[in-house]
């Protein structure tokens, strides 16, 4: 088990944990599949493919659930069992991905990269997807500080 | 650490092997990992450092070929490899293609 405290404050970790559980929800289970072979048009073969990484993602879509469900967050403490920790980190990219592509949307890359002072954090939702945004990025930060 | 001897053949895809032809199994093929706005820099060293086994120096030179160049070829070989390498980076979510390496 590794544990830690998160940097961001707890009423604010409050106030994006229910919107987190909202982003889960409406997430795909695997999206944003990059054709391996860009110069192939095989469908049966990219079928099988997507299919069998989208089977893989179930896992980490159930480490996500367990870890945004966990009682201590809000407190800003995280847990993790070791047999999580690579299915939580790709379940966290996963739906970083998915508030990239909504609440996050009109942001060009290097807009979000130069942090909020660039931002326009006036509007709620995208307020909120950008620090349920940077929520996400502490969390893997600190458990890949934790295994390296 | 993950390495290509874990990889899953179960988890891969069944490819029809008629569609594999001679020229595609002879040709070596290159691993190519894109960048995307969403992963962060320490993930992806830590996702070339279980994939590959490359040590910290050599992963962070991928990683930063990637963020600066768009790409890096993080491997080349035979296509069976290369796809299983392929689906191994798809895993953790990193956009990755696999090309001839003509």
């Amino acid at each position: 088990m590794i544990e830690f405290s998160l940097q961001i404050g707890t009423r604010i970790i409050r106030a994006i944990l229910p919107e987190l559980k909202k982003f889960f929800v409406v997430s795909p289970e695997f999206e944003d599949y990059t054709q391996v072979f860009p110069d192939q048009d095989d469908v049966d073969f990219n079928e099988a493919w997507i299919e069998g990484l989208a089977n893989d993602a179930k896992s980490d879509r159930s480490a996500l659930a367990r870890f945004l469900e966990s009682p201590r967050l809000q407190y800003g403490r995280v847990e993790v069992k070791e047999e999580d920790i690579d299915d939580l980190l790709r379940g966290i990219t996963e739906l970083r991905f998915t508030i990239r592509k909504t609440s996050l949307k009109n942001f060009d890359d290097s807009v979000l990269e130069c942090g909020m002072d660039n931002l326009n954090l006036k509007d709620e939702s995208v307020r909120i997807g950008y620090f349920g945004y940077l929520l996400l990025a502490e969390v893997q930060e600190k458990i890949i500080c934790e295994i390296a | 650490m993950s390495s290509l001897k874990e990889c899953s053949i179960q988890a891969l895809p069944s490819l029809d092997e008629k569609t594999k032809t001679e020229e595609d199994l002879s040709v070596p093929w290159k691993v190519i990992v894109l960048n995307d706005p969403v992963n962060l820099m320490s993930y992806v060293v830590m996702v070339f450092r279980k994939v590959f086994g490359y040590n910290e120096n050599k992963a962070t030179k991928h990683m930063m070929e990637v963020h600066q160049l768009g790409k890096s070829v993080l491997w080349t070989g035979q296509r069976e490899e290369a796809e299983c390498y392929a689906y191994q980076l798809q895993r953790w979510r990193l956009q990755t293609i696999l090309e001839k390496d003509d």
